[in-house]
C-alpha cells in the first residue's frame, strides 16, 4: 500500500471491487487501494476493505436496491476517513444497475466531495440482454453521480464486448477491458515520463469537465501512431460524444518512442475529435511493460451541464489577498501572520489562519 | 495506600503541571499545580523542541518548589499527556466477525474487539484511544452486552482517536530534554469531558467544547458513550492575531483587548461610539482609541465561523439535535465575554461553562474550566492505574 500517493482508488459494489483488484495486479506495484461493498464476500487479500453499512445489512448485499445501498454507505462514510490523509484526487470504479455500485458510489463520492477531495469515476452500465429494469436503474443513477462527480465516464458493457457468447467470459473480458484502461490511467498519473499531468492538474480538468468518454488503444510496428489515432476514430466508446470541451490523452511507451509519434497522436486526437478544446497530455516511458509499442489513453469531456457548483475559494481569496499584500497591514506571505510556518487550517478550500474579516472582505470602521 | 500521579499540557498559550493524590476512600485530589506561558509551540504544534523544553523545566521546578501542606517535597519523573492540535481525529470504525457457536460467548466478544484494534492506521499515525461504543448482532442495533445473544453476525462499533505520531514524539523529546519520561498520550477534549460532565450528561447527551489557545476540540457523548470527536484547527491565538491585523496593535496588545475589552456578541447599535484605548506600542504608533464595534466584530465573525463549523459537523453526523443536557464550555477560551451567548445562538442549546467535579483542589484557582482537560488526565491514570501504583516511577516520593 503506497500510503505517500495523493491519488487513491476506490472500488464500489461488487464488480467495482473487481475492476480496482484487477487495476491493482496490473499495476503490479504497491497502490492506495480500497474496496468496499455492502456484501461481504468482496473483501479480497492484500486490500482495505469496508464494509458498507454492517450494521443494516449484515454483509448480505444491497439486494438490488440503490436506496438501501446508499442509506448502508452513508452509514459507514466516516470510515473512509482514517485512510484520506494527504489524498487530493479519489478514482472510483464500479459497475451500475445492480445496487451497491451506483447508491453506494454516490453518498462515497458526496462524503468525499465535503472533505474537499475531487473524485473522477468509472462506470460501467449494464449489458443490454440483462433486462430493461437493471438498465434503468443504472441510468437512472447517472445524472445523480454526474452532479456529484468531478467527473463521470460510464461506458456501456455492450460495447466492451463483441463476439462473445458465453457471459462469464463477457463479465470477464469487460472488466479486464475497463481494468487495462483505467490502469494506463493509474499509471499516466503516478509514473509520468517527460511531459507530466499531477493530481492538480487532473482536479483542474474535472472541475470544469461533465460526462466523458474513454478508449485504449496499443499499436505496434512502424506506423503505430498513426494505428492509434485510427483505433480511436474508429472506436465505438467514442461515438456520440457531443460538444467535446476538453481532452486528455496518454501516451505510454517504451525507450523507443519518439517525439514525431507523440505529436502525431496529439494532433490526430485534435483534429478528429476537436481542434479547439482544452487539450491536455501525459506521456510514460517505461521500457519494462512498454517495450516496442505504444498504448494510449484517450479521454473526451463534455462541457459541465448539470454539476453543482465546484468553486475554488482558494484561489479566489489568493487573488484578493494578493493585492492586500502591498498594503502597509500586510500579515506576511499570503496573509497569514504568525502561523506562516505552521500546518494550515484548510476548510472547504479557505485558508482559515487569514483573518476571518479579512476573507470575507468586510471593511471595519476602527 | 496512596498514589499519586502527574500530567502535563503543553498548550499554545500556556503550558499546565499538575500532580495529584488518591488515598483510598478519598476523592482525586490536586495538590500541586504549575502553569506557565508558553513559548516554541503554536498551533498545538511545538517549533522549538529547546523553548518547549525549557517551558517543561520551568513547570518541574516551579512544581517541586511550590509548597503545599501535606508534602515537603517532590520530584518528578513522568507525567501523562495532555494533548491537542488538529492533527488529532477521531474516526468510526465498525469490526464484525461470525459468531462462533448459537450464541455470543465471552470469547466472540474479545474476538471482536481484537478486530477493531487490527484496524490500520496510516504510518506516522498513532492510536490515542479506542472507544468501545455499542454492539450489533445481525439486524438488531445498540446492544451494550451482546453475551448469551443468538445471532450469526457480532459487530463492534468504535471510535477510534489518532494522532500524528510525529507531533507526539515532538512533545517526548521535549519532555525527555527536561528529565520527564511522558507516558499515554491522552486526547484534550475527552479528558476535558471526563472531568466536567455528570453521568446523567453523558447519557442524556452533551456536547463539551474545549476552547484553547492554538486549537478547538469537541466531544460528544449520549447513551454515555463518546459517539463523536474533532479538532479544528482555530482557537483563541487566532482571535489575538485577528486583533492585531486589524487594529495594527503588538500580540501582547492584542492578547488584552481579546482577554479585557473584547465581546464574541458584537454591542448593540446605540454603544457603536464606544471607543476602546489602545497605549502606544512604538515610537512610530502613538496611544489611540478604536471602535468597541469593530473590535467585537472581529472576534465574532472568527468564532461564528468556528462555531459554524462545528455546527455543520454535528449536522452532518445527525448529532446536533441529540445534546438534551446542551454544551459545556472548557478551556481558556471559554472566559471570553459573551461567547456562551454566542454558542447559545449558533449552536441553538443552553451553555454551561465546566469545571471539574470529580476532582478536589482546584478551589484556589481562578478558572478551573482551564485545569478541566488536566483534571481529566489525571482521572484517568488515577482510574487505570489505581491498581498498579505507580509512586516507584517517580524519582522522588511524598514524605
Amino acid at each position: 500500500m503506497n500510503q505517500d500517493s495523493p491519488i487513491m482508488l476506490i472500488g464500489v459494489g461488487g464488480a467495482g471491487s473487481q475492476i480496482a483488484h484487477g487495476v491493482s495486479r496490473a499495476f503490479g506495484e504497491p497502490m492506495r487501494l480500497i474496496l468496499c461493498d455492502t456484501d461481504s464476500v468482496s473483501a479480497r487479500d492484500n486490500a482495505r476493505f469496508i464494509l458498507l453499512g454492517g450494521n443494516r445489512l449484515s454483509g448480505r448485499g444491497s439486494g438490488g436496491d440503490v436506496a438501501q445501498a446508499r442509506l448502508a454507505a452513508e452509514d459507514s462514510k466516516h470510515e473512509f476517513n482514517v485512510h484520506l490523509e494527504g489524498v487530493r484526487l479519489a478514482v472510483i470504479v464500479t459497475s451500475l444497475g445492480g445496487g451497491t455500485g451506483g447508491g453506494a458510489s454516490l453518498e462515497i463520492i458526496k462524503h468525499l466531495r465535503h472533505l474537499g477531495i475531487p473524485s473522477i469515476i468509472f462506470a460501467t452500465l449494464p449489458f443490454s440482454f440483462e433486462g430493461e429494469e437493471k438498465s434503468r436503474r443504472a441510468q437512472g443513477i447517472t445524472s445523480m453521480l454526474e452532479e456529484v462527480a468531478g467527473a463521470s465516464i460510464f461506458t456501456p458493457l455492450d460495447q466492451l464486448i463483441d463476439n462473445v457468447d458465453n457471459m462469464d467470459e463477457a463479465m470477464r473480458r469487460a472488466v479486464d477491458t475497463i481494468a487495462t484502461g483505467v490502469t494506463l490511467f493509474w499509471r499516466m498519473l503516478e509514473k509520468p515520463g517527460y511531459i507530466r499531468l499531477d493530481a492538480e492538474r487532473i482536479k483542474k480538468i474535472i472541475a470544469v469537465a461533465g460526462r466523458g468518454k474513454f478508449a485504449t488503444i496499443s499499436a505496434q510496428g512502424a506506423t503505430r501512431a498513426n494505428d492509434i489515432i485510427d483505433g480511436f476514430k474508429r472506436s465505438t466508446l467514442l461515438a456520440s460524444c457531443n460538444s467535446v470541451k476538453s481532452i486528455l490523452l496518454g501516451v505510454l511507451a517504451g525507450e523507443d518512442l519518439r517525439l514525431s509519434e507523440v505529436g502525431s497522436i496529439a494532433d490526430g486526437v485534435r483534429e478528429t475529435f476537436a481542434p479547439h478544446a482544452s487539450f491536455d497530455i501525459a506521456t510514460v516511458n517505461d521500457e519494462s511493460i512498454f517495450s516496442g509499442r505504444i498504448s494510449a489513453v484517450l479521454m473526451l469531456f463534455e462541457a459541465n451541464k448539470v454539476k453543482a457548483n465546484l468553486d475554488e475559494p482558494i484561489s479566489l481569496t489568493n487573488q484578493k489577498r494578493r493585492k492586500r499584500d502591498l498594503s502597509p497591514l500586510s500579515q506576511g506571505p499570503q496573509g497569514r501572520g504568525r502561523f506562516t510556518n505552521v500546518e494550515p487550517t484548510i476548510y472547504n478550500g479557505e485558508d482559515l489562519d487569514v483573518p476571518t474579516f479579512s476573507r470575507r472582505n468586510i471593511t471595519l470602521d476602527i | 495506600m496512596t498514589n499519586i500521579y502527574a500530567a502535563l499540557e503543553l498548550g499554545t498559550t500556556r503550558s499546565v503541571l499538575a500532580v495529584a493524590e488518591a488515598k483510598t476512600g478519598e476523592k482525586l485530589k490536586i495538590v500541586r499545580h504549575a502553569e506557565i506561558n508558553s513559548s516554541g509551540i503554536r498551533k498545538s504544534q511545538i517549533l522549538d523542541i529547546k523553548q518547549a523544553s525549557e517551558s517543561i523545566k520551568g513547570l518541574i521546578k516551579a512544581i517541586e518548589q511550590s509548597p503545599d501542606n501535606d508534602h515537603d517535597s517532590i520530584n518528578i519523573g513522568n507525567a501523562f499527556l495532555v494533548i491537542s492540535g488538529q492533527h488529532v481525529k477521531a474516526d468510526p470504525y465498525c469490526g464484525s466477525i461470525q459468531v462462533e457457536g448459537s450464541k455470543v460467548t465471552n470469547r466472540d466478544i474479545e474476538e471482536v474487539e481484537r478486530a477493531c484494534q487490527m484496524m490500520v492506521l496510516p504510518k506516522e499515525r498513532e492510536t490515542l484511544d479506542i472507544i468501545y461504543q455499542t454492539y450489533g448482532l445481525d439486524a438488531l442495533e445498540g446492544i451494550s452486552s451482546p453475551k448469551g445473544m443468538s445471532g450469526r453476525m457480532l459487530r463492534l462499533n468504535t471510535l477510534h482517536i489518532h494522532g500524528n505520531s510525529n507531533r507526539i514524539n515532538d512533545a517526548r523529546t521535549a519532555a525527555a530534554e527536561a528529565n520527564l519520561e511522558l507516558r499515554d498520550p491522552l486526547f484534550a477534549a475527552s479528558c476535558a469531558a471526563d472531568a466536567v460532565l455528570t453521568d446523567d450528561e453523558k447519557n442524556e447527551g452533551a456536547l463539551v467544547l474545549d476552547l484553547g489557545g492554538g486549537s478547538t476540540s469537541y466531544a460528544v457523548y449520549f447513551d454515555g458513550y463518546l459517539a463523536a470527536a474533532n479538532v479544528i484547527g482555530i482557537g483563541g491565538d487566532h482571535i489575538s492575531s485577528d486583533i492585531a491585523y486589524a487594529f495594527h496593535t503588538t500580540h501582547a496588545q492584542a492578547e488584552d483587548l481579546k482577554k479585557n475589552e473584547a465581546s464574541a456578541i458584537i454591542a448593540p447599535n446605540g454603544s457603536s461610539s464606544a471607543r476602546v484605548p489602545i497605549q502606544g506600542s512604538s515610537p512610530l504608533m502613538d496611544a489611540r482609541t478604536i471602535s468597541r464595534r469593530a473590535l467585537d466584530t472581529v472576534v465574532n465573525l472568527r468564532l461564528k465561523e468556528l462555531f459554524s463549523i462545528i455546527r455543520h459537523e454535528l449536522e452532518y453526523q445527525d448529532l446536533l439535535h441529540r445534546l438534551h443536557k446542551g454544551i459545556i464550555l472548557t478551556g481558556g477560551g471559554s472566559a471570553l465575554n459573551g461567547i456562551d451567548a454566542l454558542i447559545h445562538n449558533e449552536l441553538g442549546h443552553p451553555v454551561r461553562i465546566g469545571k471539574p467535579i470529580h476532582i478536589d483542589g482546584l478551589s484556589d484557582i481562578e478558572n478551573p474550566e482551564s485545569f478541566a482537560a488536566i483534571s481529566g488526565a489525571l482521572m484517568f491514570a488515577h482510574r487505570n492505574y489505581e491498581s498498579k501504583p505507580i509512586l516507584s516511577l517517580f524519582k522522588g516520593l511524598f514524605k
